[in-house]
């Protein structure tokens, strides 16, 4: 039977196509329809996966709580079967047909696509697929279902709260670009200080500018100035910018606590500078925010150094603007210690001696005597002078004056390359006693071990041996252990002192706990 | 062999056109009714004017309508049926078909599954047929059908007698006695074997309703109670509301990392 036949006549041409519909086909019809927008061409994919999105599954399972003993009754799955009979209660059932499908285009890197079901296409009507066969005969399929296939976002987008936050801020906030960045740094707080620390670098300039310009908007006003006079006097500012920006980012989030120390009296040692030290001051909460988190992981000790340096440059320039401020060190010691034993002290004692120790202590490797000796102008450096035992390194020059600062800051750019970053050291040895450096002149109270018990002052070597017995007796992060292990006392610097921790930890390989939401080590032996 | 995840794209590629066209129910029905090699009719596409003219006409013996009523019998199915052409729009419309070679299930999608992408629509269609008094009438029917209420009423004309009479003693409930006669009152047993039976019961299930244990443990009331009071606890709030359960000194659960 011919399937074709060719109509002519009056002027107008028809063919005659016989049409099909098989019957017992395996094959089930359903339309994918994408939206227009979308622009979709299936001609160009390479390759596909799709399956059925199962993730609902869960909510339709009867929730077993409980089986056996512990908590169970006798007979409860009767009686619960018995009570929604009772009420009439009818669950309804998972249907694997109606689950939405997920669709991947070209692998991992192409697109994304959910395929809904759209309810009520075979009710009244239904939908038939003509193909046209060889013998040019139409077979008609009926479509079993509609599915509306939309892309998925791959970018990460903000959640209610954040984007809440977001919203309030919409006026000031001209750089859009930065939220997503800011977010990413604050997500991944602990586990990713390498990719910050590869941002910080490589955008330094651009977050630098960025920041300047988020900070004018942002922060609050009185930051106006110093952000005009930091741009000029602290040359590479371009991550104390980023950084501070990313402070106070962080502490709006905790409702900013930058403002909190504007109008708080504070004893001044040696005169005081004004504006400069607002900016440092922000910088300086902002930078040790990221320190402690950074030393939480031993792996990234490198990136911990990187950070530390830059920590160091701002809180160093901070140090030598302001000096017997205790807020900004209060803030830095508290961001510093993280937590347990000192935080404790830091946090409540206004001593400014301890913080005096802090702050310097932020300072202790880096600035080696020697090389700061030189620009010194007049006494009284806030940097580490005035604080009592603080180990300055530059004894004696205690220049707070601008120049002075300027002075100080150029040395250390020029001298910062050479100098390792020892802060996590340095943060450790806060209580470190003077040893280090001799008194500076300003202040001569003497710098007790801040009320901290000192570790013994015994020789502790760093060997594996010492590790596994801390371990052995009590879970300990990376941070107590790099506590037990002072540079002091072992001798080594810092950065020597988390390779060798790092190592040491590498062949214990101990078991892994998480207290507190922090990651424990411990041997049991 | 190829996962079942992946699609297969031959269609995609060779961008197989195909139709979507829209069916009325009627019709459905009556191409489910063909036989043989499934041929229901014919499309004749015509050139006028420019203008493409689609039309399917259906074939004679697919015409009869089934359906229940004397009316049925009079109506046919209408023949002609012209489609109305669309384009697609903006929206990009393809065809995928999951077949399933045996009926297997693993995970959710059979084994054997294959999704294929078919090929793209590149028309749009709507099967109209073509107005006539046949159609009309066919049309009414389904009306009439479809209006009627699921539920009726009917008058009975004698009250139905068939349940319900009345009887000495209802079959279940002779059961009933006997089966208590046979059982006896219940007698108390050595409390070590009642206790031996408590714990058991315990290991398996931590809350129980006092008729449960009486049930368990076959028991009266008052005995079970008395060596309940010695070893076990009342709750009377909480979820598990009126349930005895294990004092805590006797309990063992691992759940509860509680031990003796």
């Amino acid at each position: 039977m011919a399937s074709l036949v060719r109509i002519g006549g009056g002027g107008s041409s028809a063919t005659e196509y016989v049409v099909r519909v098989p019957k017992n086909t395996a094959k089930k019809y359903s339309i994918m329809a994408f939206n227009a927008g979308d622009k979709v061409n299936c001609s160009t994919w390479t390759q596909a996966r799709m399956e059925r999105d199962m993730s609902n599954r869960r909510m339709y399972a009867e929730e077993e709580a409980t089986e056996g003993a512990a908590g169970s009754e006798f007979g409860k799955k009767q009686r619960e079967e018995a009570r929604r009979k009772k009420y009439g209660i009818i669950t309804r059932e998972f249907k694997a047909e109606d689950q939405p499908w997920i669709l991947k285009v070209n692998g991992k890197a192409g697109k994304r696509f959910k395929g809904q079901k759209k309810g009520g296409v075979t009710e009244n009507a239904s939908y038939y697929i003509f193909t046209q066969c060889p013998d040019g005969a139409f077979e008609a399929f009926p479509v079993h279902g509609w599915y509306n296939f939309t892309p998925q976002a791959k970018h990460r987008t903000l959640t209610a709260e954040e984007a809440e936050e977001e919203w309030g801020r919409r006026n000031k906030v001209v750089n859009h670009f930065s939220i997503m960045v800011q977010r990413r740094f604050r997500e991944p707080e602990r586990g990713d200080d390498e990719e910050e620390e590869g941002e910080k670098g490589g955008k330094k300039k651009k977050k630098g500018g960025r920041g300047g310009d988020l900070r004018i908007h942002d922060l609050e006003d009185d930051l106006e100035m110093s952000s005009d006079d930091s741009d000029s006097s602290m040359g590479e500012d371009g991550e104390g910018k980023s950084k501070k920006k990313k402070g106070s980012k962080r502490n709006a989030a905790e409702d900013s606590d930058d403002g909190d120390f504007e109008g708080v009296e504070v004893d001044y040692m040696s005169d005081d500078t004004s504006s400069e030290e607002d900016e440092p001051e922000k910088v300086k909460p902002s930078k040790t925010e990221d320190v402690p988190k950074g030393v939480d992981e031993m792996s990234d000790s490198e990136e911990e150094s990187e950070e530390e340096k830059q920590n160091e440059e701002e809180t160093k320039e901070e140090e030598e603007e302001e000096e017997g401020k205790k807020t900004p060190v209060h803030m830095e010691k508290k961001k510093k210690k993280g937590e347990k034993d000192s935080s404790g002290e830091s946090d409540t004692s206004d001593d400014s001696d301890i913080e005096g120790e802090a702050a310097s202590a932020l300072f202790m490797k880096k600035r080696t005597p020697p090389k700061r000796g030189g620009g010194r102008g007049s006494t009284g450096s806030s940097r580490t002078g005035s604080r009592p035992g603080t180990p300055s390194i530059d004894s004696g020059s205690t220049s707070n004056t601008l120049r002075a600062a300027a002075n100080k800051l150029e040395q250390s750019k020029r001298q910062m390359p050479p100098v390792s970053s020892e802060t996590p050291a340095a943060k450790r040895l806060k209580m470190e006693p003077s040893p280090q450096s001799p008194q500076p002149s300003g202040k001569s109270t003497p710098q007790p071990a801040s009320g901290k018990s000192t570790p013994s002052s015994s020789d502790v070597q760093l060997t594996e041996e010492a590790v596994r017995r801390y371990l052995i007796r009590k879970p300990m992060t990376t941070k107590d252990l790099l506590k037990k292990f002072q540079t002091k006392r072992t001798g080594l610097s810092s950065d020597q002192t988390v390779n060798v921790l790092a190592q040491i930890l590498k062949r214990l390989n101990p078991e892994r706990k998480n207290i507190n939401d922090k990651m424990h080590f411990y041997l049991t032996e | 062999m190829s996962d079942k995840g992946d699609v297969d794209l031959t269609g995609a590629k060779q961008n197989t056109g195909v139709w979507l066209v829209k069916v009325p129910k009627y019709l459905s029905q009556q191409w489910a009714k063909s036989s043989g090699r499934g041929e229901v009719g014919k499309l004749r596409i015509s050139k006028q004017q420019g203008k493409a003219e689609v039309s399917f006409t259906l074939n004679e013996e697919l015409t009869t309508i089934d359906g229940i009523g004397e009316k049925a019998a009079l109506v046919r199915a209408p023949r002609e049926h012209p489609f109305t052409m669309q384009t697609v729009g903006g929206q990009t419309l393809a065809v995928f078909t999951e077949s399933s070679s045996g009926e297997t299930w693993q995970l959710g999608t059979p084994v054997g599954y294959k999704i294929a992408l078919e090929g793209v629509v590149v028309q749009r269609a709507e099967c109209r047929p073509a107005v006539s008094d046949n159609y009309m009438r066919l049309k009414r029917l389904q009306i009439e059908e479809s209006s009627k209420p699921v539920r009726y009423s009917q008058q009975l004309e004698k009250p139905v007698t068939t349940n319900y009479k009345p009887v000495a003693n209802h079959a279940n409930n002779l059961e009933y006695d006997k089966k208590k006669k046979e059982e006896g009152k219940r007698a108390r047993a050595d409390k070590q074997q009642v206790l031996d039976m408590l714990f058991s019961a315990f290991e398996k299930h931590q809350y129980y309703n006092i008729k449960d244990l009486v049930d368990i443990t076959k028991q009266p009331v008052i005995y079970l109670k008395e060596i309940l009071r010695d070893i076990g606890t009342y709750n009377v709030k909480g979820t598990h509301k009126n349930t005895w359960e294990l004092r805590p000194e006797y309990r063992h659960y691992q759940g509860e990392e509680k031990s003796e």
